[in-house]
């Protein structure tokens, strides 16, 4: 799991049947001084993620996202994403050692 | 297995059910002289390490599945033992 701070929204008008009622958010990674400081405007450089969505995050929030096959665990049938919205953040500690 | 520094908790109250109890540490992947090595993961902590202790974590989910009793859980690192030295 990553932590990544929500930037957008994504809305499908054609899609995979098996995506009915998903919410797509855009997520950027946070980088190490994102991690220090999480009130900075400025987004990290690492290459923002499309994370399916069903805990309700808005945009603004810091969300804690799976990537890979365990992304899919949660879903009975079939599922193709990449990577899901595990758990949104209400605060974090960091502090590492420098 | 990753190796790791625990550099951080996490607490998030909306979340996976499977989720939920589980202590959540940021992790810093070092190498053997406990350099830091590309971005932190996040994990789940049955063992309560502490701050700057180094760790191994699995980043397998079938076995964290296993270890939270969940087999729909999304979740995929877990701190597998504290390291002595």
């Amino acid at each position: 799991m990553r932590l990544g701070k929500v930037i957008g929204k994504l809305v499908l008008s054609t899609q995979e049947p098996a995506y009915a009622g998903g919410r797509w958010l855009i997520v950027s990674p946070l980088g190490k001084d994102q991690y220090q400081n999480p009130r900075i405007r400025r987004i990290s450089e690492i290459y923002s993620v499309v994370v399916y969505d069903n805990l309700g995050a808005r945009e603004g929030d810091i969300v804690g996202f799976v990537e890979g096959t365990e992304a899919t665990a949660p879903f009975e049938h079939p599922m193709p994403i990449d990577a899901i919205n595990a758990a949104i953040i209400d605060s974090f500690q960091y502090s590492p050692l420098t | 297995m990753m190796h790791c520094r625990i550099d951080g908790t996490v607490v998030s109250t909306v979340c996976h059910p499977s989720l939920k109890g589980w202590r959540l540490v940021i992790c810093q992947p070092v190498d053997d002289t406990g350099k830091d090595q590309g971005q932190p993961v996040l994990a789940i902590d049955p063992f309560h390490a502490g701050l700057h202790q180094h760790v191994f974590i699995t980043t397998d989910g079938i076995g964290t599945r296993h270890r939270v009793h969940d087999d729909r859980s999304p979740l995929r690192n877990m701190v597998m033992g504290i390291i002595d030295d």
